[in-house]
This record gives C-alpha cells, structure tokens and sequence, in this order.
C-alpha cells in the first residue's frame, strides 16, 4: 500500500491520474513500482478501483500524482466514468503479449477522448516488457540507464529506446512495438513500454505526463477557484511536511521521487 | 399454505413459546416468529420422522413433531379448526409424497457431510486445547464430513484469540438442543452465537445453513461434479478471465499458493460460470469463493455461491453489475437520510460515497478490511441478510463521522476508510481507566454500532428503496451502455450519433423481446428479426383491429426468407450473428440510397454467389421478395408490378440470352429461337434455373420499366427503414362516448390485453370485429393497375406471358379471401398461372414454375382475387381515428345494447374477471 505522500509546498500541484486497462494487463502493478517500487507476483484483481497518491519532482515543480487504478474486467466498465471524471491524465495500459488488450486499451482512448477531460493527457503504455525480452538484456537495463535515455529523446522518439534494439524472443510478444507507437503517434498519446516487474519504463511514464500536464492551466485553475470550499480544501488539505527529495533531484531526468 | 400457530421445544422446552406462522411448502415445512425474526425455522419434510396429534385439553389443537436429530416440536394450530385440520391433511400428504420419493433415507447419508454431526455425537467433549486446531488435518480425514481448505492449510487469525474452543462448546450444546444441518432451529441464541463470531470448523456448514445453501446441496446430490463432468476442456470468456484470477485471489494465504487450492477455486468457478453462463464470472467473485473455500468443500462453496450470487446479491456480479449499482443508490439514499450531515459535507466536497463503498458490498468487505473481522461480517450477513452490509456501511461511516467532515476529495475519504480498517483491530477506547472498555476494539465497536445504531435498516427497507431506485439505475446503465456502444462504432457510416443511438435502441429493445445476448455481443437471426420490426415497415404485421368498441393495432414480428437474407447479407464476417457495427453499416448501405443506389443494392442482396447475375432461381426469389414487402399494400398496383416484373424479366432475360447464344453459336439455330418455343416443344435448355441468368444492367431495365417499382427503389424502400421508435401498439382511443373513459381507467398492459380480447369476443359476435393489414409502403391504393411503360424492348420480343396471367382471371373469381388478412396467403393450388419460364431439359411441363414458388403463383392469385373492399377500410389510420371515433361515439347506445344480449346469452361462458370486467364496462356508463 502506498503511503500517501503528504507535503504541499506553494509549487506542489495536484494532478488525477486514472489507470484504464483490459484485466489483468497490469495496472496495479505498474502503479505499484511506482508508488512504492515493488512487484508482487500475485496481485489482487482490483474491485471498483484503488486510490494512491505519489509526488513527482518536475524541474522546479512538484506534482502530487492522484493515482485511480481501476478494475479492468469488461463488466466494471460502467464504473469508470466515476474514476475518471476530472482527470487531467490518464495511463492506458496494455499487455504487449496480448494482442487483444491493444484493442481494449484504444477503445478506452476513444472513450476518454470523447467523455473526459478536454485537455486530458492520455499516455499508453504496453506491459510485461519482461516477458519478451532474453533475461540478460531485462536485468541489464537499470532504471537510470534507461530513463536518462528517455529524458533526452523527449517523447517524440520513444521508439528508439534501447529496449527496442535488444534481441527479444519475440515469440511471446503480440503487439509489435511499431504498431503501436504507430497508433500513439497518430491518436497523440505518449507511448511507452514498461516492465512493472523490472521496473522498466514506469516512471517515464510518469515523468513525460508530468512535462505534458499544461501545469499552469490547472494551478490557475486552483487558484481561481479558491473562493468555493471544495477546491480551496484541495488545495490546502494536505498535511504540511517536507518534500523529501533524492540527491539527485534537481536533475530533471529523474525527474520522479520514488 | 400457512396457518397461525405456537410453536414450542417438547422436552428441553427451557425457551419461551413464540406465536407464528407455520408455512407449508413442500417438501419444505418452515416457521417463522411474529417479528420475523426471533424464531425461524426451515426443515426438509425428509427430516420429519413422526407427527402426533396431542391429546391436550379440548380446543387446543397441537401437533408434535418428531425429527430426525430426536429433537421433538410442538406446534399448536391456533387457527379455525377446519383451517387446522386441512393443515393437517396437507401435511400427511406431502410427508407420504417424501417417504414414496424414498426421501427419509437420504437423510442418513447426506448428515454425514456435515461437521456439526461430528461435533455432537463426539463422546468426549471437544478438545479443550485451543492448538489443536493446528493440527486439524488429521481427523478432517477420518471422517467424511465436509471442511475447506483451512483444515490442511489452518485458518486465518489465532485459534486461542479467536477463543475458538469455548465458542465450539456453546455451539455443541445449541445444536444439541435446537438441530442442526437440515433441521437447525434459529432461535435468538443462534443469532447472538453468530454475532460473537462463528468457530472456524463450523463456519461453513453454518454459513450453508443460515444462507439455505444447504437444501441446494441436499436437493441436487452429484449436481457439481456431474457440471464440472460435462464441461471438461470448456472453454469460454469466463473460464479465461477465471483463469487470469486464479493466482490473484487471497494470494497470501497459504492454500492458493499450494495447487490443492487453485484447483478447488478453478473447479467452484467454472462450475458456477457453467451453470450460470449469463452471468458468467465476475471479478469479485474470486474473493468471495476463495474465501469460502477456507472454510467448505468445494461442492458446499459452489451451492453457496450460487445463493450469493442469484438471491442474495442479486445482480450484483451481473454483467451490467446493476445490483450493484442499485445497492449502491439505495446506500446513497440511506446515508442521506440517516446520517445527513455526513452526506451534505459530501456533496459539498463532490466526494462520491460509492468510491469506497462499491467495493465493501461487491466483496463482502473481505477485500477492504482484514479477513478475520471480514468473516465475522460475512457471518452476520448469511445470518440476517443483505442488510447487514448497509448497516456495517451506515457505521463505518458514523464511526469516522468526525474525520469525514475534514476530508476534501475522494482520495481523502479512501485513504481515511484505509487507516480506519488497518486500525480495526485496535481498542476503541485506548485512553479509558476501565479496563474493559479498552479491551473493546474498533471492530467490536463497528458492530455494536452497527445493529443497534442501525437497527431501523429492515430487509423490508432495503427492498422498498431498491425498488425506489430501479428505474433511474436501468436508465442510466442504458444510457450509459448507449453512449459507450455508439462510441465504439468504428463507422458511423452516413448517420449522425444520434441516429445510431436510435438503432442501439431498437437493438436493446429486439434484446429485451427476444431470447439472447447482451447489446455488447453480437445477435442471432431471431433478435434480427426482432430488430428489424422496429426499424422497417414491411418486418411487421401490423394489423388495425376494430370490434365496434376500440380500434387498435396489433403489432407482430414478420418471418420471412426475405429477412433471412438480409441477415446474411449483412453478416460481413459470415459469423452467423450480427453485431451493432454490422446493423449501422447493413442499413446505412440502404437508408441513404437513390434509386440506381437501391436497384443495385436489393440486386446484390439477391445476387448470393456475387458473380454479378442472378439466377431463375433468384428472379423467382426477388419477386417473392417483393411480395412480400408488398403483402399488405392495398389495390393490385402492387401485385401486377410483381406480375410484370416477372414477365418482363424472363422476356428480357432470355431475349438477351438469346442474342449472347447467337453470337457463340451461330451453328445452333434451335436456341435462338428458344424464347417463343419455350414450353411448347421442350427444347433442352441452355441455361439450366442455377445459371447466372441476369445482370445488373438487364434488371435495372425491368425494373424501371415499371412506374410502381421504379418509386419503390426511389424513395419508398429507403423510406421504409425508420428510425423513430415505433409508435404505442393502440390508436388513440376514441375521446367521446364512455369506452375513452373507460380506457383511461384500465390503462395497464394486462388489463389491456384483456379488454382486447373481450372485446373482440363481443365484436365478433356482434360482427363489428374487422382486422386489416397496415400497408408498409401505402403508396398506391387504388384498384386501377398503373400503365406500364412502353416495354424498352422491341414489340416483336414482347412475349405474351402477361396477358396469360390475366386471362386465367375469370377462374380465380370463385376465391374468396375468407378475410382481408388472408392477401398474399391465400394460396390456391387450383390456379395455374404460366410463368414464362422455359422448362427445364428434363420436366418438359411447362408448368414447372409451380415447382418453384407457391408464392409467386399465389400473388397472381390474389392479384385477381383481391377484394375490392379493402380500399374502404385501410386508408392511413392517421386520417382515419377521428371519423372511426365519431362513428363509434354515434353508435354507443346500440353497441351497448348488443353488448347487453351478448352478455345475457353468453354469461356461463365468461370467467369472473370477465364477467367483472364486462359490469364495469356496463356500469361505467354515467356520461
Ligand atoms: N512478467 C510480468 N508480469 C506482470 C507485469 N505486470 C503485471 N504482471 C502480472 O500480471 C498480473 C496482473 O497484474 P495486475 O497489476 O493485478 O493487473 P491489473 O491490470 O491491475 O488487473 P485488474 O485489477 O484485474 O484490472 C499479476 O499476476 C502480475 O504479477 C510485468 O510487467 N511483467
Ligand atoms: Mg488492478
């Protein structure tokens, strides 16, 4: 579970983030390295939906992410509007080792596109990387490694990732890493592929909304409105507390404290 | 039947006696307290082994039953004593029934199974040391009872915390007195016994209990193994998304990281999803039946499931999860009223309640709070019922009443809810002086407040509040489902999104009518039919009843190849069943047509192999088509353009046939000449009936050739595709007169159907019952055939064919269509009309187009034999309503007069409701 990170300088802006998803494609399990950089092998179907919250530092901001995870079985469906409603991002997950999620996760960035937000910030991701890669090359590609890569080709050109390039047994991948950026590049998402279990590429995913979110837009927003008790609340709610930073912090390609 | 009775314990008697009612329902016999909850009782009639009349003082009425456990009741029948004794006479019927089916034996074996027998019949007392329960595995295997999981595996929380030994010695001692399995007798100890938590070993059996699910178990002997025999390697959606669960549920309890338990948890799964294959599985659903694995056999785990899921939780795991959402309304609505400072703050903040809630009632708070305090909830819910989730609800939320006015947003109420169900196991009261007060924990304290705070939360009340709320909850799940469908269209083709919703709403409707599927699947050709009722004209038989009180339209789904056709033709992906992107696309490749557009199209519907010909076999199968679209229309305009397009299309055909054959072969001067030998000299065909025969071009020409067919393909085949929803099924009842007032009054769907076909009844007898066709495409209506164009085609090619058919017109006059219904229907094998096919090379009659098509020969039948008086009767109805009212309004008095005698000659024949239906009728007369 994650602990709620508490804390809210004047520069901390609050950020809704929903994670959409067929079932089982892993959205619990990436918001769970995120939150707390852990992996559980077997972990729960999520009913409804689960609530976590994690800071990321964006150059000389901090965005506190409001994390929805919902449940991905088809029949929970209904329920997602709940979740969504006033996201200003959204991760849409799905299994690169099942080319039905594919389908599932863009009828989801249909949906959202039409329902949500106007200006939400919608990034897909495809999961269990891991599975698809020879174990050398997923255990040799560090979390720094490859998120210093991710910083400097900024989101145009994911695809040349060095994940991409290392021999895969692609026996078990059923999304070809093209197609898909093909499909971001001309829905207008972020992509990204991610390995929840070896940590790869969560938290660029994090960090590319984050650079995405228009933050001025939502923190004139809050101000704006702190006339009315609910967004002054939002604002204010939280518990004081220092934002407890890594050394390297300040540099911006890492740029998420987690 | 039920009876008012006392009921009292025989010997141990040591409890009060409580009035009641005794229900008989066979082979079930069931008591139930005043207040409906002290006492209950539900025993399978197999249980009861003697039955006594007691020889008590007079006017006292008492049976004593003996039962299988040696427990002894008394009932005293305090009602009248005929009602007593017909009570008595039913029972010893039902008890004989039992004792033929041979069911007083089954008893035996089946206790067998259940632990509680283990527990009494054990001659020492039960162990007083609370580690046994450790090492529970050893005699789980001596004998043959029924446990879970836990009993190799342990169960959750500490055996001498959960002080499992004593609890194990009260239950001993009330199941020695009370019964227990099949004939346990719920008294108010039962209830406080389970609301101090039930002992582990005896948890499940007591949950089948409580919850019923032991009579399934006990009624279906062998039922889930024979389910999960027959559907071995099944696999299904749900047997996938089960599989993708399996390792996901209560992950970390030692049992499902073992292959014993996810195996009995794929088993219990599956064989629901198989029963039950409409709601399949749902995620959730996992939780709940690992969790009651722990504590029960696989077979015990399936039946309860099934309790859960069909009448406890009903609708809960439905695909449209609207129980779910029901519940959740009616928690809402709860909240509000009880705890209304709570709901306001908010509804200020725009925290939505059912962020936290949703997921404590879909798994039975197992998820939300640790499992030991969840179980003992879990008790107290198959104990007492549904209401004890929203009471559990109601106090969470009383409890942290304090906190929730300080919570902003939705993920301040979730992290909340979190901290307080981490800290359940805590003292309530940590800062007391008095010891006992600290002992209390937060949880003990969640349930006080829960049943005595919360007590005015009644089954009754959940049910009316359900009931409330149903209607907004299917209507949003409507809308919603709607939006989301048109949404996922990957076409819309030439509709706007609101026209699609349109068609998603014929869609729903065609679901709700028919059998199958839900609007996310795909629908089979019956639903199609269905559907396309709604949509188009011609796909229903419309028939405006009148019987001199009320006129009204009957409405009914058409059947016809013509509709099967179309379902295939539609069916891109020849998967057999049409999903709603292939309904969009089907009818926007129609609705939007212009004539050249809609020739080609209804040729192509027809053209099956798609080489771009038909064959006479598919000409024969477009005029039929046509007939049948034009089944109701009134006048023969329509009949003689099937008639001419007939002609017309054999004519050209062959004429074009012929020149072809004459440029291939020259040499053969028999074929050329074909077409004026046909059927005369049995000349052997060229082009056998299942030859491609025409093409576009050629039936493009035939049919613009004729006036009537060429408007159909312009405007009216297009036209007759709508939208809109299809009108209510009566015209506006007339306004003057009683019978208006009448209607409003009995304006139900049952009560309708019933005045309909009193009405009718009387409307026959009295010869005022008239039943006509709406016409689907109403154009034409005249009697007067239109001209036909001047045929493209030289005169000297012109064959006489059509004029055969009108020159057997004289012999068709002795038909008589026995009712205006019976147009296109009517077939007469005494006609025979000459269609100008060629014969085949091997029948050389030339009428062998009989062999073909009854159909087409019954349109010239009927085109000749059609009643003139139709015209009259079937103009618009829209035109129509006021002239009918103001006739039935001059008509009153006499109508009434004749319904009058009819009443007086026909009075043995009506039932009582008819005959209180018919005095109404008489006496609602005061205008
Ligand atoms: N190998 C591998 N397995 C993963 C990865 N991410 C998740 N999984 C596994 O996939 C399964 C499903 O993960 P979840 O995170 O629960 O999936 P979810 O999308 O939240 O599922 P729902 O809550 O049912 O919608 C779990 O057994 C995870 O261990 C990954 O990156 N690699
Ligand atoms: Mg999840």
């Amino acid at each position: 579970m994650a602990e709620a990170a508490s804390g809210s300088t004047d520069k901390s802006v609050q950020v809704k983030l929903v994670l959409l998803g067929e079932a089982a494609v892993g959205k619990s399990s990436v918001v769970l390295r995120f939150v707390s950089d852990e992996f559980q092998a077997n972990k729960e179907p999520t009913i409804g939906a689960a609530f976590l919250t994690q800071k990321c530092r964006l150059e000389d901001r901090v965005l506190r992410y409001e994390i929805w995870d919902t449940a991905g079985q088809e029949r929970f469906h209904s329920l997602a509007p709940m979740y969504y409603r006033n996201a200003q991002a959204a991760v849409v997950v799905y299994d690169i080792t099942k080319a039905s999620s594919l389908e599932k996760a863009k009828s989801w960035v249909k949906e959202l596109q039409r329902q949500a937000n106007p200006n939400i910030v919608i990034a897909l991701a495809g999961n269990k990387l891991d599975l698809v890669q020879s174990s050398s090359s997923s255990s040799g590609t560090p979390l720094s490694e490859s998120s210093e890569d991710e910083a400097d080709d900024a989101t145009a050109t994911p695809g040349e990732t060095p994940s991409s390039s290392s021999g895969e047994p692609e026996s078990l991948r059923q999304v070809p890493r093209e197609e898909a950026q093909a499909y971001a590049t001309e829905a207008g998402l972020l992509f990204f592929e991610t390995s929840a279990k070896t940590g790869e590429g969560v938290v660029e995913i994090f960090t590319e909304i984050a650079k995405k979110i228009p933050i001025e837009h939502i923190l004139a927003a809050t101000r704006g409105s702190v006339g009315r008790p609910g967004a002054a609340g939002r604002a204010g709610g939280a518990q004081e507390g220092a934002v407890n930073l890594e050394e390297n912090a300040n540099k911006p390609k890492d740029a998420c404290n987690c | 039947m039920d009876i008012n009775a006392v009921l009292s314990l025989g010997a141990e008697g040591e409890e009060d006696s409580y009035a009641g009612k005794l229900y008989l329902m066979a082979p079930y016999l069931a008591f139930s307290s005043l207040d409906k909850k002290s006492v209950r009782f539900t025993i399978p009639l197999s249980t009861v082994r003697r039955v006594e009349r007691l020889n008590a003082r007079a006017g006292i009425y008492a049976l004593s039953l003996a039962l299988w456990h040696g427990g002894k009741i008394i009932v005293q029948l305090t009602s009248l004593r005929p009602t007593a004794d017909l009570f008595c006479a039913l029972l010893r019927d039902a008890l004989k029934i039992e004792l033929q089916k041979g069911r007083m034996k089954s008893v035996k074996g089946f206790v067998k199974t259940c632990y509680s027998e283990v527990l009494v019949s054990a001659a020492a007392p039960t162990p007083s040391d609370e580690k046994d329960e450790a090492e529970g595995a050893d005699d789980a295997s001596e004998s043959s009872y029924h446990g879970g999981l836990g009993l190799r595996f342990r169960f959750p929380g500490d055996p001498k915390k959960l002080r499992e030994a004593s609890k194990i010695k009260l239950w001993t001692t009330y199941l020695k007195s009370h019964g227990r399995n099949l004939t346990l007798l719920r008294y108010p100890q039962c209830t406080r016994l389970v609301q101090v938590g039930l002992p582990n070993r005896l948890r499940g059996e007591m949950w089948e209990t409580l919850s019923g699910s032991l009579f399934l178990r006990y009624s279906n002997p062998g039922l889930y193994e024979q389910l999960l025999e027959q559907n071995t390697g099944r696999t299904t959606t749900s047997t996938e998304d089960i599989e993708k669960d399996l390792h996901r549920s209560l992950p970390e309890y030692a049992g499902y990281q073992s292959e014993e338990g996810i195996n009995a948890l794929r088993r219990v799964l599956q064989a629901y999803s198989f029963k039950n294959p409409e709601l399949g599985y749902c995620q959730a659903m996992n939780i709940l039946a690992a969790a009651i694995l722990i504590y029960m056999s696989e077979e015990q785990a399936f039946w309860l499931l099934e309790v859960l899921c069909d009448r406890l939780l009903p609708g809960y795991y439905a695909p449209s999860m609207h129980g779910t959402l029901l519940d959740q309304r009616v928690f809402e609505s709860l909240v509000q009223r009880c705890l209304p400072i709570i709901h306001d703050h908010f509804t200020t903040v725009d925290v939505q309640l059912s962020v936290a809630s949703l997921p404590w009632f879909l798994s039975l708070y197992i998820n939300s709070m640790p499992m030991i305090f969840a179980f003992r909830i879990v008790d107290c819910f198959f104990c007492m019922g549904p209401k004890v989730l929203f009471q559990v609800g109601l106090a969470i939320l009383k409890i942290n009443g304090e906190k929730l006015l300080q919570i902003q947003d939705d993920g301040g109420f979730l992290n909340l809810m979190r901290d307080y169900f981490a800290s359940l196991g805590d003292s309530a009261h940590p800062n007391s002086s008095d010891p006992r007060a600290r002992a209390i924990t937060r949880f003990q304290e969640l349930l006080l407040v829960s049943f005595r705070e919360f007590s005015v939360i009644t089954d009754d009340l959940i049910l009316s509040e359900r009931k409330r709320f149903r209607h907004e909850i299917i209507h949003s799940i409507e809308t919603f489902s709607k939006r989301s469908a048109v949404r996922n269209l990957r076409s819309l083709g030439r509709f706007t999104k609101e026209q699609a919703g349109l068609v998603y709403d014929a869609l729903y409707q065609a679901m709700c009518e028919g059998v199958e599927e839900k609007p996310e699947t795909r629908i089979q050709l019956r639903t199609f039919q269905y559907f396309l009722s709604e949509i188009a004209t011609w796909a229903r038989d419309e028939k405006i009843v009148s019987n001199g009180f009320q006129q009204r339209i009957d409405r009914d789904v058409a059947e016809h190849e013509f509709i099967d056709r179309l379902f295939f033709f539609w069916d891109t992906s020849c998967c057999g069943a049409l999903s709603f992107q292939d309904l969009v696309h089907g009818l926007d490749g129609v609705m939007f047509n212009d004539l050249m557009e809609n020739i080609e199209w209804f040729f192509n519907l027809h053209d099956k192999n798609k080489d771009g010909f038909l064959t006479k076999d598919e000409v024969l199968t477009v005029s039929e088509s046509f007939l049948f679209i034009f089944r109701f229309e009134v006048g023969d305009a329509y009949l003689g353009a099937v008639s001419r397009f007939m002609t017309n299309a054999f004519e050209y055909g062959d004429a074009l046939l012929a020149d072809s054959d004459q440029s291939q072969e020259n040499q053969d001067q028999e074929t050329q000449n074909q077409e004026t030998q046909a059927g005369v000299d049995g000349e052997p065909l060229p082009i056998p009936s299942n030859q491609p025969y025409l093409n576009l071009a050629t039936f493009r020409m035939v049919v613009l050739a004729d006036e009537i067919l060429e408007s159909f393909f312009e405007t009216d085949l297009s036209g007759s595709f709508r939208l809109d929803p299809v009108a209510e099924l009566e015209l506006q009842p007339s306004a003057s007169g009683l019978l208006g007032e009448f209607w409003s009054t009995i304006a139900t769907d049952n009560n309708k159907k019933m005045f309909n076909m009193f009405t009718d009844e009387i409307g026959k007898t009295i010869g005022k019952h008239q039943v006509i066709h709406r016409p689907s495409i109403g154009r034409y209506k005249n009697l007067e055939e239109p001209k036909a164009r001047e045929s493209l085609l030289t005169p000297g090619m012109r064959h006489s064919a059509s004029k055969t058919s009108l020159r057997s017109s004289p012999s068709s006059s002795s038909l008589r269509p026995s009712s205006t219904a019976s147009s296109t229907t009517a077939t007469s094998q005494l006609l025979t009309v000459k269609v100008p096919s060629p014969p085949t090379g091997k029948d050389r009659e030339p009428a062998s187009a009989i062999g073909y098509s009854p159909m087409v020969q019954a349109a010239n039948a009927a085109l000749l034999a059609r009643p003139a008086f139709t015209i009259d009767d079937a103009k618009d109805d829209d035109d129509d309503d006021t002239e009918d009212d103001l006739e039935i309004g001059d008509n009153d008095d006499q109508v009434m007069d004749e319904v009058d005698a009819f009443l007086e000659a026909h009075d043995s024949g009506l039932t009582d409701a008819d005959k209180a239906v018919a005095k109404d009728l008489i006496n609602a007369k005061p205008v």
